[in-house]
């Protein structure tokens, strides 16, 4: 129950403040530039990669991008920077 | 995105990583700093990427403990290049030794043109260069620059009258002029002849002309000494008056001399240096003691090297240093002014033709003051006071 006030009070904040969300709650910022760039922040960690399929593991749940010839361009513990032909972004909330 | 070329120079590794639990390795590669990009799978339980190279012990370390594999497929970048370089030193050894030996031959001295002289002064000249160590096949370090060489010339050679020295490349080109003597003819018209200075006359000696002095005449400058109008009253007839008449003259000079001096004499012991400059850097090649003299006086001989026909900022730098001692001269009174004669006698040699005879010297005046010597000495010296004056005939 604590959690869940914690979690209204933030969004409260958020909504009123005018602050950036992703700041605030932790939330992924995910920039893509048309199907061939895919820029995310505030991953937690690779959990799956191959060249059509990228599992990220989120705050909560998971990011799934599926597509074809993916290349990382770039890894750091917090960012990672996706090339490639991008046809879907799944959100899977466990 | 990241600057590959920084990079570059520090190494950058293509690795394959084989196994299971790649995305497990991966993630506590990049949370403990290691950068890796353009990561790709290349089959079902493998990945490549790139990584930098100082990051490898880091690799080995976090791969301990997990059932990956790991192959290096790539290295790329300044060390590995480095590495090839030295391996491949026999290619860079030539290719210095080219550019040393270019170097060598570019500052050989490899032709000598004279132009504009007779074969025999051409001779002559070639003769005179090759005792200056001026020879096909020298190096050019060693000889002298261009100025010297062309005062040496003019000053071994008659004949010549300027030669110009051009160095050009590795070639020393000669323009000569040389001296024509014509046989010199005379063509004097009529004329006087006319006293110089202030003299008395001591002796005349007239070949033409009409005497218009005596013995013991006291003349002044301008005043006519022998006439070219000779003949009768009536019918004079002008020639070119010749002779001479050797007057006696008056000199004085001033000579101020110090008692007390020093000056600084050589004293034989030199020391030399040879280094090669690049640019600024000298580099010492040769003669690496400190110079132990207290007293010297330095000098410097600069060589510019040349590739083919450019001057490289490389320049050959011979130093000599010699040993100067300090020389305290005492004169007493007589010495003194003995020596101030002897340098008044000079001082007046230096004013009078080479003929003229010093027939006497006195002492004015002489004082000595704040240790110096002062003394004024008359002259009296005889010597051709002749002058011509052509005679402007009107109509």
């Amino acid at each position: 129950m604590a959690i869940r006030w914690g979690l209204k009070v933030r969004r409260w904040m958020t909504e009123k403040m005018d602050l950036p969300q992703d700041v605030m709650m932790d939330l992924p910022r995910i920039t893509m530039i048309g199907q061939i760039h895919i820029y995310i922040e505030n991953h937690r960690g690779l959990l799956a990669f191959s060249d059509r399929e990228l599992r990220l593991l989120l705050k909560q749940g998971q990011l799934l991008v599926k597509g074809k010839g993916f290349v990382i361009k770039t890894i750091l513990p917090e960012e990672i920077l996706l090339e490639g032909k991008i046809d879907q972004v799944m959100f899977i909330n466990d | 995105m990241k600057n590959q070329w920084i990079e570059f120079y520090s190494g950058i590794v293509t690795v394959k990583i084989t196994g299971k639990g790649i995305e497990r390795l991966i993630n506590s590669l990049t949370r403990n700093g290691i950068v890796i990009w353009a990561v790709r799978r290349s089959g079902t339980d493998s990945i490549i990427f790139k990584m930098k190279l100082s990051d490898i012990d880091k690799l080995r370390k976090y791969r301990r403990g997990t059932n990956c594999k790991v192959r290096f497929l790539q290295r790329k970048g300044a060390p590995f290049l480095m590495k090839r370089l030295f391996r491949n030193s026999g290619f860079l050894l030539g290719a210095f030794g080219f550019i040393f030996v270019m170097m060598i031959l570019s500052n050989i001295v490899w032709g000598i043109e004279v132009k504009g002289a007779k074969p025999a002064t051409e001779h002559q000249i070639r003769k005179a260069l090759t005792e200056m160590g001026i020879k096909v096949g020298k190096l050019q370090f060693y000889m002298e620059d261009v100025e010297t060489i062309q005062r040496n010339l003019t000053n071994k050679i008659e004949e010549l009258t300027w030669v110009g020295v051009e160095l050009k490349g590795t070639t020393y080109h000669f323009e000569v002029v040389e001296k024509n003597q014509p046989e010199k003819i005379e063509k004097i018209g009529p004329r006087n002849l006319v006293a110089k200075k202030k003299a008395i006359i001591v002796e005349l000696f007239v070949e033409k002309g009409q005497p218009r002095v005596k013995r013991y005449d006291h003349v002044v400058p301008g005043q006519l000494l022998v006439s070219g109008s000779i003949g009768n009253e009536g019918k004079p007839k002008m020639v070119s008056a010749k002779g001479e008449i050797l007057g006696e003259t008056w000199y004085k000079s001033d000579v101020k001399l110090p008692l007390n001096s020093t000056f600084y004499v050589f004293n034989g012991n030199e020391q030399r240096k040879h280094s090669i400059k690049f640019g600024k850097l000298s580099i010492p090649i040769w003669g690496f003691k400190k110079i132990s003299f207290q007293e010297f006086e330095k000098e410097q001989n600069v060589k510019k090297m040349r590739f083919l026909k450019w001057e490289i900022p490389i320049s050959y730098v011979h130093e000599t240093y010699r040993e100067r001692e300090k020389v305290l001269r005492k004169y007493s009174k007589e010495e003194a002014i003995q020596m101030a004669k002897n340098l008044a006698r000079e001082d007046i040699k230096r004013h009078i033709s080479e003929e003229a005879i010093i027939k006497g010297e006195n002492i004015l005046h002489q004082t000595f003051q704040n240790g110096n010597v002062n003394l004024s000495i008359h002259f009296q010296v005889i010597e051709d006071i002749t002058i011509p004056q052509p005679i402007i005939q009107g109509d």
